[in-house]
């Protein structure tokens, strides 16, 4: 077991992004070891806007902008929008090409019938990439070659956001009144009973509106953006495989994140339990570290732990991933709130919403409903850590 | 019926596994000498087609700076910004080991340039690195192809050393498509080893007409979008090169085919009898030639599969010296590992079967031909022998008179090349009667009452049919051996009397910045007395295109040294000096390169016409200078001229003369130049003594010749196994004679004098007429060949040493085979004794 560690520390930033190998575990990047790197302590007070911008002592950050949109004919689209950041040193080293900063991006339109993505890499230092305040204000800048992010306020809000993936050409303008929703123990996010853990705070409720072209067509929308931030140095526990993650943006104006991760050796106990029972391996209700945060509509923020969730995955479906090859992903989920007296089922808008990205991960557009079948929302769900079949 | 023809014709190769040897061994020394040439050529042809590409990423354009000054990385990330995801910042130079050898370096944003890969090349090139992100990271990796990492000794991780006592970042040896000799690194890296902040250029891979005209409108007015020609040009600029080689490779096919035909000339003498059986027996002709050609697609068969894996193995023995002078010469990169293609492999059984049929299936068929009892009659064979020398003379003429019809209209390379095909022919044709005249003029010489004398000569006669074609080989391998060695030695000598001319500056300064210029204003204000500056000469220049063939325009100080002593070839006047004085006082006047000349057709005192910033300005040609190792367009103008011509002018370094070192003890004047380059901000990387530079030509020069060299000595090989399978086919084909003589009381030493004597006079003839051939040859190499394939002249330097060299050479290949095949005879006699013992 030593030595598998061992090779699996030597071989991490490989893993990071050789697309050969990512099948098997691109994310331990998040799983190692922080040593050098900034610690994420619990009590530390979040600052704004200090805190919007990059956090070099930690290994990894991110910018993370989803959001459920509807067209004129009230078809659901989705977006996504997410920059990365990474020092591959404890000591960072911000300026010029000998930087240890590489900056990724993933971007992806769901459309109402297809998915498309893209992702772009840029070593930081030289201005490829970056977050800054915005040059000659105190605003704030976040982009990746053409892909931008800005807001003439520090505030992030009213900001606009501009990609492209493929051939479609994303221009978006966001705008919030609400106050930022500070995860976990006021942004202190624990991810595992060994204490990894990241700071993490959201802004659940962006109204947005803008439009999508694509060959000359343009396609208005209007709808929410969930935006969540969150750096870490050793966000994954060894034992821990990936992760759910929900974003909800409910019909009444409540918003409700949950996430559980996963314990690996939890999850094979439980997958040889369910094999010999002859259940479905896929249905993951493990003892996995499961946190979640419920927004009212007053903007109230209440943290939900282990007891304040039920999550179960109903069913689980194969999907293609890069090079035709399948995936069985738990795309059904059950979210029970007992506490809160709130049960919801989770489907996708559709199965296809693969990112086959050097990280390759499930993200897209889920639809919402009650337990009388009734819509009650939409959101984005994203699936990590699930192992390619053969 | 069949089948037991073909097994009583092949059963001869299970009693003589040495001829079967021999054939294959011609075979597969033709072939795949051949087919080396051939693989690379169409290897180098697969890698000039990518030249457009880097890493597997398309370059359809450059960004360039007009003035050839470099490109900052702010107009690069705007760029980016803007969207464009194609292009690459390239940054590339050259770095000197400590033994004075060049070595190529490129590096670009590896990181950026990995995600734009498509997803098959990403997992081919990063393939086998365990952690990729160390490329883009201190302290760096430098991608070194296996070969190179070979020659410097150097194993994965370790740090290559410089001549400025710099290293190079840890070595990761793996090879990359289209990096040829070239080191990858990440551009970070490359910013440090070159001290620079700014790129060479950037690639830019498709766009669209939208983006095109985006991009366009995006750059500064410093900067120029050019498309890359890089992979026309090179196709262009190598034809030659691989026509050379082409013709070597046939050549030594030819000198192949000869051991083969000698194979077959004594496996017909062992299957006289079995011919004629199977004839008496009832056999028809038909069934008969059916047998033989079925016997001739397995020769080819197998000739072709052993000649290509061969071929194959010298391919990549011979690629890595190739790649070099293909760069040295051409810039242009060829990958390092070399794949067989399907046309190679038939084209090979093609022509191996051509071959064969001419070599094997035809005097077979020959042998048919003949009446069934008089083909083994010993009269009717002297008689054949008799008449086949006077055809293959008469044949010899039409080919020369076909090679002197082409001498007069000879215009390309390929032309000059069937020439020298037909000559080498015609001489190898004409060479058998040239040995029978020998012969009786040795017979005519030796007293009459000196038996043994008389014996020795006259069994060359025996000696002939067997020896025929081992010595055409060796005709063939000696001639081209004296004539591209001739030809080597005369451009060796032209080029270093050139060199010294041409670079007869102390030192040379590659500087583009301002800093060198500034120093020499300094150093040559009026009033001041430069401690160690005696003469300068910076000269400029721009790229264009003339004929559409990439052209450099130079701007040189007339009045430097090395502008008074140009080298001319051709002037208009009375004497160089004259057409200089002219270029030196009138801007209207021009100098142009030979290649101009030779290949672009320009005459002297011309008009030609080129495209300034101003419209087209007209220039008279008043010389045309020497240009040894350049494949482009050359022109000299006056510094001024340029500069006020063309706004976009670029550096071309700076010459530096040095006073000499006075006789106290101070510093020395270079001691003091590198002082002061040094204090105004010139790396020591940046400047290059004329030794230095002087080893480092004349290493790339030795270099190109590498593979020249290495093909004569190939041939030669070839020809040296051809007259050791004569030799051994001889002492088979007469043992029972041998067995005689030793019976009768000839000594082992009368006998050693009987079969060596003739061998030698015909090594002799042969030797005396490889002289004047290849200096026929070398006179057409340099005065035609050269000419017409590179545009660069050379007075032809023929000595005599090499002749006497190859001489002793061809002796000890000679005693050595006769000694090899003296002692199998040693071995074989007393078997042979015992069997005539028997008969009798």
């Amino acid at each position: 077991m030593k030595i598998v560690v061992t090779l699996l520390l030597l071989f991490w930033s490989s893993l990071f992004f050789s697309q050969l190998v990512v099948a098997q575990d691109v994310f331990q990047v998040l799983r190692d070891n922080d040593v050098g790197y900034a610690e994420v302590k619990r009590g530390v007070p979040l600052i704004f806007p200090q805190d919007h911008f990059p956090h070099p002592d930690y290994r990894i950050e991110w910018w993370y902008m989803t959001a459920n949109l509807k067209d004129q004919q009230g078809q659901d689209w989705g977006l996504q929008w997410t920059l990365f950041r990474q020092s591959l040193s404890p000591d960072a080293n911000l300026e010029g090409w000998d930087s240890d900063q590489i900056w990724m991006a993933h971007a992806a339109v769901t459309t109402p019938d297809k998915h498309f993505f893209a992702q772009r890499f840029s070593r930081g230092g030289i201005d490829q990439a970056g977050v800054n305040q915005l040059t000659g204000s105190n605003g704030f800048d976040a982009w990746i070659d053409d892909w931008r992010w800005q807001s003439a306020s520090d505030t992030l809000f009213p900001s606009t956001l501009e990609f492209n993936v493929g051939e479609h050409k994303v221009s978006f303008e966001l705008k919030t009144q609400d106050n930022w929703v500070l995860n976990g123990d006021d942004g202190f996010s624990q991810k595992s009973a060994q204490g990894q853990a990241s700071y993490y705070y959201s802004q659940p409720n962006i109204t947005l509106k803008g439009t999508i072209k694509t060959q000359g067509k343009t396609t208005r929308l209007s709808g929410n953006a969930w935006l969540d931030r969150e750096w870490s140095s050793q966000a994954l526990a060894q034992n821990q495989k990936g992760w759910d993650w929900f974003s909800l943006h409910l019909n009444d104006g409540s918003k409700l994140m949950v996430y559980q991760l996963r314990h690996d050796a939890e999850n094979k106990l439980e997958d040889d339990f369910r094999s010999k029972e002859g259940l479905s391996t896929n249905e993951f209700t493990a003892e996995s570290w499961i946190s979640g945060s419920w927004i009212d509509t007053t903007g109230e923020v209440t943290h939900l732990g282990k007891d304040d969730i039920k999550l179960r995955s109903i069913s689980a479906r194969q999907i293609k991933t890069k090079k035709s090859r399948l995936i069985t992903l738990p795309l059904d989920w059950s979210i029970n709130l007992p506490t809160l007296n709130r049960s919801l089922t989770i489907k996708p808008l559709y199965d296809q919403q693969w990112l086959a990205t050097s990280f390759p991960y499930w993200e897209g557009v889920v639809l919402v409903t009650d337990d009388m079948n009734q819509s009650v929302g939409n959101g984005y769900m994203e699936l990590t850590g699930y192992q390619l079949a053969n | 019926m069949k089948q037991a023809i073909l097994k009583a014709l092949l059963s001869h190769y299970w009693r003589h596994p040495w001829q079967a040897l021999f054939l294959l061994l011609g075979l597969t020394a033709g072939v795949g000498l051949w087919s080396a040439v051939q693989i690379i050529n169409h290897h180098a042809e697969v890698s000039y087609a990518q030249a457009d590409s880097l890493l597997g990423v398309q370059a359809n354009y450059w960004i360039r700076n007009r003035s050839e000054q470099g490109i900052a990385q702010a107009d690069y990330i705007e760029l980016r910004r803007a969207g464009f995801r194609q292009i690459f910042p390239v940054i590339e130079g050259q770095v000197i080991t400590p033994d004075g050898q060049l070595i190529s370096i490129i590096a670009t944003d590896l990181l950026a340039l990995r995600q734009s890969m498509p997803e098959e090349t990403v997992d081919q090139t990063f393939n086998g690195i365990d952690n990729w992100l160390q490329l883009v990271q201190k302290p760096y990796r430098a991608w070194v192809p296996q070969q190179l990492a070979d020659e410097f000794a150097l194993i994965q991780g370790d740090q290559l050393q410089l001549r400025d006592g710099r290293q190079l970042p840890p070595a990761l040896i793996q090879a990359q498509t289209q990096q040829g000799r070239r080191i990858f690194m990440d551009i970070s890296a490359a910013f440090t080893l070159f001290d620079t902040d700014q790129f060479n250029y950037i690639t830019v891979g498709q766009l669209t007409t939208e983006q095109f005209d985006l991009l366009t409108s995006l750059l500064p007015d410093s900067l120029a979008l050019v498309q890359n020609q890089q992979q026309l040009d090179l196709s262009e600029l190598t034809q030659s090169l691989h026509t050379h080689l082409s013709a070597m490779s046939l050549l030594s096919f030819a000198v192949g085919l000869f051991i083969v035909f000698n194979a077959v000339r004594f496996s017909l003498w062992h299957r006289r009898e079995t011919l004629m059986n199977l004839r008496l027996m009832g056999v028809s002709v038909k069934a008969l030639i059916s047998a033989i050609l079925f016997e001739t697609l397995i020769w080819s068969l197998i000739g072709t599969v052993s000649g290509v894996i061969c071929g194959l193995t010298i391919g990549n023995w011979l690629l890595p010296g190739l790649s070099q002078s293909l760069f040295n010469l051409y810039g242009a990169t060829i990958d390092a590992v070399i794949a067989l293609q399907s046309e190679t492999l038939l084209l090979a059984w093609g022509i191996t079967l051509v071959g064969l049929l001419w070599a094997l299936a035809w005097p077979m068929y020959l042998q048919l031909k003949h009446d069934v009892l008089d083909a083994n009659s010993p009269t009717l064979r002297h008689q054949a022998e008799n008449s086949s020398r006077q055809q293959l003379a008469l044949f010899s003429l039409p080919l020369l008179i076909m090679a002197f019809i082409l001498f007069q209209t000879m215009e390309t390379a390929v032309a000059g090349f069937a020439l020298l095909g037909l000559l080498l022919f015609a001489a190898a044709w004409l060479l058998p009667t040239l040995l029978a005249l020998g012969l009786k003029f040795a017979q005519a010489c030796v007293p009459k009452q000196r038996l043994i004398g008389r014996w020795m000569v006259s069994d060359g006669w025996s000696q002939m049919p067997a020896f025929r074609s081992a010595m055409m080989a060796l005709l063939l391998a000696m001639t081209a051996n004296l004539g591209v060695g001739t030809l080597v030695d005369s451009f060796r000598s032209a080029f270093i009397g050139w060199l010294e001319v041409r670079q007869n500056a102390d030192i040379y300064v590659n500087s583009s910045q301002s800093n060198i210029v500034q120093l020499l204003e300094s150093e040559q204000a009026p009033g001041k007395t430069s401690l160690w500056l005696a003469d300068s000469h910076r000269q400029i220049g721009i790229t264009t295109r003339w004929q559409d063939q990439p052209t450099l325009v130079n701007g040189a100080d007339t009045r430097a040294p090395d502008s008074l002593r140009f080298p001319l070839a051709q002037w208009l006047g009375d004497t160089p000096d004259d057409a200089l004085a002219l270029w030196r006082d009138n801007s209207n006047y021009i100098l142009a390169n030979e290649q101009l000349h030779y290949l672009g057709g320009l005459k002297l005192g011309q008009t030609i016409q080129l495209d300034t910033d101003q419209g087209p300005v007209d220039y008279q040609v008043v010389g045309f200078f020497y240009d040894y190792g350049n494949p482009k367009f050359q022109f000299y103008l006056s510094y001024e001229e340029v500069a006020k011509r063309w706004k976009y002018h670029y550096s071309r370094g700076t010459a530096l003369w040095l006073k000499p070192d006075s006789t106290s003890n101070g510093p020395s004047s270079r001691q003091q130049a590198e002082k002061s380059f040094l204090a105004n901000g010139i790396n020591r990387a940046d400047w290059i003594s004329q030794d230095e530079i002087r080893t480092l030509s004349v290493n790339i020069f030795e270099r190109t010749f590498a593979i020249t060299a290495a093909m004569n000595s190939l041939t030669l090989i070839v020809a040296a196994i051809a007259l050791l399978a004569s030799l051994l086919a001889i002492m088979q084909e007469r043992l029972p004679e041998f067995a005689q003589w030793r019976a009768l009381g000839v000594n082992t030493r009368e006998q050693f004098l009987i079969i060596c004597s003739p061998l030698l006079i015909f090594v002799v003839i042969a030797w005396l007429l490889a002289i004047p051939l290849g200096a026929v040859l070398s006179w057409l190499l340099i005065q035609k060949l050269n000419i017409v394939s590179f545009g660069w002249s050379m007075p032809m330097l023929w000595k005599m040493a090499p002749a006497w060299q190859l001489g002793g050479l061809v002796l000890v290949i000679v005693i050595v085979t006769l000694l090899l095949s003296l002692l199998q005879l040693r071995r074989r006699l007393p078997d042979a004794l015992a069997e005539l013992g028997e008969l009798s």
